[in-house]
């Protein structure tokens, strides 16, 4: 059998079949339609304005790890003009954290870019080894989520900058918008498909990858030759996305647009807006002055919990309660450092540039 | 001292017993009370919310009948409710006079489609639903085999006007290109043989049965003069739907999966686009067929209680499989569900509940010409920016002038006038093989379409030709090459 030609070149030998449209394609072809794609993605947004400065989350994981390669590519390319940073969180997880975070400062090198590392340490006085430590294994990934989030804004604020682009790919999204769905989580279901995030006077926040296939990033860092270390949290995962993760895989299996049809099913759908009227309105946290949909945001009252020993306190309604029957929490209480977004984000109104 | 073991057993099975029975009278009137309470806000032209007042519909109910569980219960519940009368099943707010006594339905006909013909070696179940439909007076049955989708013979029959030309589409190549069928109308056995054959994956199988039903239904009701179609849809199969939509792109139509407001094209039908005169309306409505699940708060476990204590014959559906199929979206989705279902007891009103409260978002920009739901405006700019298949333009040395778009309709694409989930059904490939369930069927390159398909075509050629308005522009929208243009401007320059 003669070697088959590229379905886009019609031109070089087909070396790989594309995971997100079967097409029998060359590597060439396959960098220019993945880069394209996430090119397309940016634009369509209109993510960014020159002049930005752009935090990339960097785990030293395939996602971002590509995504760093992708941005720095683009921006060459098409004159983006944003300036470019590398933002990696520690969790202070012994024997996890060291070898991803030798991969961000690797790339520090290769791409020229400068690079913060932000610890759980620093910002919270805890490593996630010690919550482990104190609470145990379970209820860990809530840590994760609210802490690893909250840090993210954090160390963007440090580096003054206006955006933060992280690596959620497209198989991530769908498998949220399947698991709002089935948990019922309407405000989230609201959200979860929009590029960009940014509430009132919050940091952007993007997913360039969110049309990515999670299968062609990898391809691509293959090609690439791009290393990066797989990420998985080591502490117990929710086992509820594991059950919408191995489903995705099968749709994905059955039928490969199911991954961008599910997309494209949260893009074509909102909340109504008489639903939306009922829902909670976004403040600030008294304590910390991050955004917070209650008094406390989840971050202080996760660690309030863990300073007085009521680890649960926020994973649950009832344990809340609970803490909250105890007393007013005591004046030595280890605290987070108070949230103050970057200059340029701060009275947002004001920024209108003049006709 | 009466605590012997033998009497306290009898306390035990008597106080089952009594328990039982004390929650067959409490299921009867409660299973009731929500099949009237999804049902009947819906029935009056003009929706509204728990009603003391007459229930007066613009026309006729057709009940829409699978031979499953949940369709079986719903002809049970209809019979009961709206013909018999049945006095267990009356609300007891009201009194005797309360109007909801009165007989709400002047003809109620329960439509069968036959889908045996798409799967070799299935039986056919239409002497066994005539049977159990006959058991109910004054409920005259419909039935219909989904070849009649092909069938110029049934398209007449419900009044509907006849193509000007025959069109086929080419399912083999993506871009969907239409031909006109230059060679004798297949029959309609071996035109669903090939449309079958030539789907890319067994869950467009699925889907299209499911489509193809749907609107057989929707014609059947217009013809029988029904405002109202309803669905056995149970609480557990609609949460199955609804997530076997999303994963298939039709976010866009949540609300038509729960509730759905339907009409014929203008021109496609002889059936008047508005309801006779009644007399007590100001002025005459337009004439729509709305789609109603009555069952939409009922479990499936419920409908099996249901079916179990009335005694109702279930015929049953067979699985629509075939020699190496391997299982689709739609069968993914149900095991998924109903194993979650187990760990999560509330997973699937949860799923009903979050979907109830969304809205579609974006414009819509008609309606698809195979499934007849509401079409987003601007699906195949989207798709062609995040999943490019065309090739780059030459580098510009070699700058070569671009292919001329033939404008004759033969190559004209069916594409713009499909909504995302049905072109999706016709294009997107898996990629495992895929076996037909009919693997001898020549396949053609082009295979026919539905006859409604085929007669909105028509008059949209016809228009095209006529006039020079907007139908145009939505007409030439999306040819090739100006896909290929939206994806060229994004194209970098080296
Ligand atoms: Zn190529
Ligand atoms: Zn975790
Ligand atoms: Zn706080
Ligand atoms: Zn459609």
């Amino acid at each position: 059998m003669p070697p088959r030609t590229c379905a886009l070149c019609n031109d070089a030998r087909a070396i790989l079949k594309r995971p997100k449209t079967g097409q029998q394609i060359c590597k060439e072809c396959f960098f220019y339609v993945f880069e394209t794609e996430v090119h397309n993605t940016i634009t369509e947004a209109n993510l960014f304005k020159s002049g930005d400065r752009v935090a990339i989350g960097a785990s030293g994981g395939k996602d971002s790890t590509v995504l760093a390669h992708v941005m720095k590519t683009l921006n060459e390319r098409y004159s983006y003009g944003l300036e470019l940073f590398l933002l990696s969180i520690d969790e202070g997880i012994t024997g996890y954290r060291d070898d991803s975070l030798e991969t961000v400062k690797r790339n520090q090198q290769q791409y020229d870019m400068p690079l913060k590392i932000l610890s759980y340490d620093e910002l919270y006085g805890w490593t996630m080894d010690a919550i482990v430590a104190q609470i145990g294994k379970k209820n860990n990934c809530t840590f994760c989520g609210v802490f690893r989030r909250q840090a993210l804004d954090r160390g963007a604020a440090i580096l003054n900058v206006d955006h933060i682009v992280t690596g959620h790919n497209a198989d991530d999204i769908a498998e949220t918008v399947l698991m709002n769905i089935m948990r019922g989580d309407i405000a989230r279901l609201g959200r979860c498909t929009s590029i960009c995030t940014q509430g009132e006077d919050t940091i952007r926040r993007s997913k360039p990858f969110k049309y990515a296939y999670e299968k062609e990033i990898v391809m691509y860092a293959y090609f690439k030759k791009l290393d990066y270390f797989s990420t998985e949290c080591i502490y117990s995962p929710d086992a509820y996305r594991g059950h919408a993760r191995a489903f995705l895989k099968d749709l994905e299996a059955a039928r490969p647009s199911a991954i961008i049809d599910i997309i494209h099913s949260g893009e074509a759908f909102e909340v109504r807006e008489d639903v939306k009227a009922t829902q909670k309105s976004q403040q600030t946290c008294k304590r910390c002055g991050y955004m917070s949909s209650n008094e406390l945001c989840k971050a202080c009252t996760l660690l309030e919990g863990l300073e007085r020993g009521m680890a649960t306190a926020a994973v649950t309604d009832r344990a809340r309660q609970k803490l909250d029957a105890d007393g007013p929490s005591p004046g030595n209480l280890r605290t987070i450092p108070f949230f103050q977004l970057p200059a340029s984000l701060q009275n947002p109104t004001t920024v209108e540039t003049p006709p | 001292m009466l605590s012997t073991a033998s009497l306290s057993n009898i306390r035990i099975v008597s106080y089952c017993l009594a328990h039982i029975q004390f929650l067959r009278n409490c299921f009867f009137p409660l299973t009731t009370h929500k099949f009237r309470r999804a049902l009947e806000p819906n029935v009056n032209p003009k929706p509204d919310g728990p009603r003391k007042t007459a229930l007066k519909p613009a026309g006729n109910l057709l009940v829409g009948f699978s031979g499953g569980l949940g369709s079986s219960v719903l002809v049970d519940l209809v019979h009961r409710c709206y013909v018999s009368l049945d006095k267990s099943t009356m609300p007891t707010e009201g009194g005797r006079d309360h109007p909801r006594h009165e007989r709400v339905w002047k003809k109620i006909t329960v439509c069968y489609i036959e889908v045996c013909d798409v799967f070799p070696g299935m039986t056919d179940k239409t002497e066994a639903v005539a049977n159990l439909v006959s058991r109910y007076d004054e409920l005259e049955l419909v039935a219909l085999r989904i070849r009649d989708a092909f069938d110029p013979s049934w398209w007449e029959r419900v009044r509907g006007k006849p193509a000007f030309s025959e069109i086929g589409v080419s399912l083999a190549d993506q871009a969907l290109f239409m031909e006109s069928l230059s060679h004798f109308r297949q029959d309609p056995l071996a035109a669903l043989h090939t449309y079958f054959s030539s789907l890319p994956t067994p869950t467009a199988v699925h889907t299209s049965i499911q489509t193809l039903t749907r609107v057989l239904l929707l014609y059947t009701a217009l013809h029988t003069g029904s405002s109202h179609l309803i669905l056995g849809t149970s609480l557990t199969s609609l949460a199955v739907s609804l997530i076997s939509g999303v994963a298939q792109g039709s976010g866009f139509n949540v609300r038509e999966e729960m509730l759905e407001e339907w009409s014929p094209d203008p021109g496609v039908t002889e059936v008047p686009e508005l309801w006779p005169e009644d007399g007590k309306r100001a002025q005459k409505l337009k004439r729509t067929v709305r789609i109603v699940r009555p069952l939409r708060d009922i479990g499936m476990k419920e409908c099996a209680a249901w079916a179990w204590w009335s005694h109702i014959p279930v015929v049953g559906k067979e699985k629509w499989l075939w020699p190496g199929a391997k299982p689709g979206i739609g069968t993914l989705t149900k095991d998924f569900i109903l194993g979650l279902e187990q760990d999560y007891p509330s997973t699937v009103s949860t799923i009903v509940r979050t979907c109830a409260k969304l809205q579609p978002k974006g414009e819509v920009d008609g309606k698809c010409i195979l499934c007849g739901r509401p079409s987003q405006r601007g699906v195949q700019e989207w798709k062609a920016r995040i999943s490019i298949r065309s090739q780059p333009p030459p580098p510009p040395s070699a700058q070569r002038p671009l292919p001329i778009v033939e404008e004759s309709p033969d190559h004209a694409s069916l594409t713009p006038y499909l909504c995302y989930p049905c072109h999706t059904t016709l294009t997107s490939r898996s990629a495992r093989p895929v076996s037909s369930p009919w693997p001898n069927t020549t396949q053609p390159s082009v295979v026919s379409l539905p006859m409604w398909t085929e007669a909105r075509l028509s008059t949209t050629n016809k228009a095209l030709a006529e006039s020079n308005d907007e139908e145009v522009v939505r007409q030439r929208k999306l040819e090739q090459g100006e896909m290929k243009g939206i994806v060229d401007q994004f194209l970098l320059e080296d």
